[in-house]
């Protein structure tokens, strides 16, 4: 052994300075497709154990290119298929060593993503594959962050690749309001952290406004993290950016969360539209979601409270309704299944037979102020009708508004509403191949960005959530998920994905996230950052200890304790 | 240290048979790898020891009470050489070892010598030549290349393991597909 080995073994001497030339060469490739991802063969010392689906490699091709590929299968392999049956004496450390690598070996499916040029700084979708025998490395950390970009304005820090915990994966953010997105995932694999570290990127960053149908309370103010502990909400990481409005008042005051504004909405400003998303919720018929129409023609503005009003007293004289069931328009057990199944609205405090206020217009005035609003459901948001009732109703009056400013823009160029992003959460609800065609919701999605509103739905079970709406999903951020529906319905309308369903299926089940789309270059796994103190540092909000040691230095700057820093 | 085997007695491009006179304790055996030298030096492994009979040993064979001497003088005195049979398995021409055939066999008398442990840990640097060994089906091709890789092992020192290694791994190439072979030769070459 040379001095200079020796010299290395005590003082530890890395063994190549810059991080490209250290890049761990794994394999070659020995065949694949690029529509169904490529063979590698694992070298010898490479062990099987180390690989991870998730993880990102190079191949470095014959013409000088680099082609970044995602690893979206891990397996076993041998030369002969007889060693299945007649397996060596694996007792024997000599008999180990000689077979592994060489006729048993590791195999792994890696899927191009993009490539890289020679001399190239921008990586470009990939469309082709590297020749047979192409090496295979390691990504370095210095590739990947090449591909992720930096942040700046426009990108947002996400989290962490698998494994390198120096790179920082960044959310085009810009791109991710552009076009509706979604975070999906199983109960309780964080969905809810991932949803408020974005709607944190995007306030920060400004790219749009944000309205959050909040379910669970969970956005505006302070709640408790799975662990007990507790995180601050929106409105506390961005006083005066971000406002919370609420339909239970008491269980606003109880969570002491400020509330700017407490949402009523009169019976006689819900139509039947608003109604018939609940159809299936509620147990309408199509000829009862007919005769709500009818009705409403009818009855005219105050159809709610009159149908509630004859459904408790029917000792009144001959009304409007008795006279539609005599006309024969209308059949008496149609009308009483209405009546009752109406009847569940005065269940709804947050609905009251006349409301002066008109509450799309405060929630637009606050909006068009750059506000950021947040709908607390309070015990309403364990009702889903109610949640539906309300997200319905406001979304469409509100992207009503906006179609209609859009096209007041497209005249008198400059008066463009903000982008809007609108957050529902249980989706599926909304947006169920029955009723999407009909709703809003569908209908946004549908429409990507041309009047600036686009959607960031939350939600569990992406299986039902119409292909069609599905498809137009721009960015996927998903935790994990187990149910085969379901990670199907995440790669809908997502070309050459169907290789990551191995990725999807092994996340950890905290902390884990597979983003693709349009926000980000290629697929990535992501360890996804913490919503924590950091972040809190991040978007500019100060921990209470760091005020009161700031108050502390410049009380002692006042007192000519000390010279310089004050703040 | 390289000692004199014997002279070639019969010889073609694929193996040569060396005759000689007595077996000393560490000539010839069984694997050893052994050089011809006339213009290139043709290397071959030992594969077979072989002592025929003559009508004069037939005849003491069958003496009662036969005596030290006689069997002594018998043994050093013989009257046809005890036969090595050797596989050829590469050549070294210019300095340059290879692990293939040579153009022109030894020739006839041509002198044997064993090779020392410098020559053969350069020629066992490579095993290109495994499969000229592996695919001599009418010798106990298993057992030879065994015996040549233990004796190529031992005169390594401290590194025999990791070339017995490297030897197996190129072995488990080779015989992938015949893994009860493959076992059985592994086994005889375990460190």
């Amino acid at each position: 052994m040379s001095d200079d080995r020796l010299l290395d073994i005590w003082f530890h001497r890395p063994a190549t300075p810059t991080g490209t030339a250290a890049a761990r060469r794994l394999g070659i490739v020995v065949g694949g497709s690029l529509s169904e991802g490529l063979r590698v063969k694992l070298d010898q010392n490479t062990v099987v154990e180390g690989m991870a689906v998730g993880r990102y490699v190079v191949i470095h091709g014959q013409t000088g290119r680099r082609f970044f590929s995602i690893i979206t299968d891990v397996a076993l392999d041998a030369i002969n298929p007889a060693i299945e049956k007649t397996p060596p004496d694996t007792s024997d450390r000599f008999i180990t060593q000689v077979y592994q690598g060489i006729t048993t070996f590791g195999r792994l499916k890696v899927t191009p993503m993009l490539v890289l040029d020679e001399g190239s700084q921008e990586p470009r979708p990939v469309k082709t594959v590297p020749a047979h025998f192409s090496a295979v490395y390691e990504a370095s950390e210095e590739d990947v962050s090449r591909v992720f970009g930096a942040a700046d304005e426009q990108h947002f820090y996400v989290g962490t690749p698998l494994d390198m915990d120096n790179v920082r994966v960044h959310l085009n953010l810009e791109r991710f309001v552009q076009r509706s997105s979604g975070v999906f995932g199983k109960s309780g694999t964080g969905k809810t952290f991932l949803t408020r570290t974005l709607l944190a990127g995007i306030i920060k960053q400004g790219v749009a406004v944000n309205l959050v149908f909040d379910m669970h309370n969970e956005y505006g103010w302070e709640s408790e993290g799975e662990h007990r502990y507790r995180v601050k909400g929106l409105r506390q990481l961005f006083p005066g950016q971000v406002s919370v409005m609420t339909l239970d008042p008491e269980s606003s005051q109880r969570r002491g969360s400020k509330v700017d504004f407490i949402i009523r909405i009169g019976y006689d400003q819900i139509e039947p539209e608003d109604v018939e998303l609940l159809a299936p919720l509620m147990g309408l018929t199509d000829v009862q979601v007919g005769a709500l129409y009818f009705l409403r023609r009818r009855l005219g503005r105050a159809w709610i409270e009159r149908l509630l009003a004859e459904g408790e007293a029917e000792t009144e004289g001959p009304g409007e309704l008795e006279q539609i069931l005599d006309e024969g328009k209308l059949h008496g057990g149609t009308l009483g299944a209405i009546q009752r199944k109406l009847g569940m609205f005065r269940r709804f405090d947050f609905l009251q037979p006349h409301v002066s206020v008109d509450v799309v217009g405060k929630i637009m005035e606050y909006l068009d102020r750059g506000m950021h609003v947040i709908l607390e459901f309070g015990r309403y948001g364990s009702t889903l009708e109610a949640y539906i009732l309300v997200a319905n109703y406001l979304t469409r009056r509100i992207h009503e508004r906006y179609v209609q400013r859009k096209e007041a823009a497209l005249g008198r160029k400059g008066e463009e509403p903000r982008p809007l992003v609108i957050t529902i959460e249980e989706a599926h609800k909304f947006l169920d191949p029955a009723i999407a065609r009909h709703t809003i919701f569908g209908t946004i999605a549908r429409e990507l960005r041309k009047y600036n509103v686009t959607l960031l739905i939350v939600d569990q079970r992406p299986s039902g959530i119409d292909e069609e709406v599905m498809s137009q999903i721009g960015t996927r951020v998903t935790a994990l998920l187990d149910n085969e529906a379901d990670i199907r319905a995440v790669f809908t309308g997502v070309s050459g994905a169907g290789e990551l369903r191995q990725v999807l299926a092994r996340l950890d089940t905290r902390q884990q996230a597979l983003i693709l789309g349009h926000a980000v270059p290629m697929p990535v796994v992501v360890q996804t950052r913490p919503y924590g103190p950091e972040l809190y540092a991040e978007v500019g909000h100060e921990e209470g200890e760091d005020l009161q040691s700031k108050l502390e230095r410049n009380v002692a700057l006042l007192r000519g304790e000390q010279v310089e820093g004050f703040d | 240290m390289e000692i004199e085997v014997g002279r070639v007695i019969r010889s073609s491009t694929t193996r040569f048979t060396v005759g000689c006179r007595v077996l000393q304790p560490q000539v010839p055996v069984f694997g050893a790898l052994v050089k011809a030298r006339a213009g290139v030096e043709i290397y071959g492994l030992i594969y077979d020891v072989r002592m025929e009979d003559d009508p004069f040993l037939r005849q003491i064979a069958t003496v009662d009470d036969l005596q030290p001497e006689y069997i002594e003088d018998q043994r050093h005195n013989r009257q046809v050489p005890i036969e090595v049979g050797v596989l050829v398995v590469g050549y070294r021409h210019n300095g340059e070892i290879y692990h293939w055939l040579p153009p022109q066999p030894p020739l006839s008398l041509d002198v044997i010598h064993t090779c020392g442990p410098e020559e053969c840990v350069a020629f066992t640097r490579q095993f290109d030549y495994f499969r000229l060994v592996l695919e001599s089906r009418d010798l106990p091709a298993d057992e030879l290349l065994a015996a040549h890789l233990r004796y190529a092992a031992q005169v390594r020192g401290k590194d025999k393991d990791s070339f017995l290694l490297d030897a197996g791994r190129e072995l488990a190439r080779l015989l992938a597909m015949d893994p009860i072979r493959l076992d059985a030769l592994l086994g005889r070459i375990r460190p």
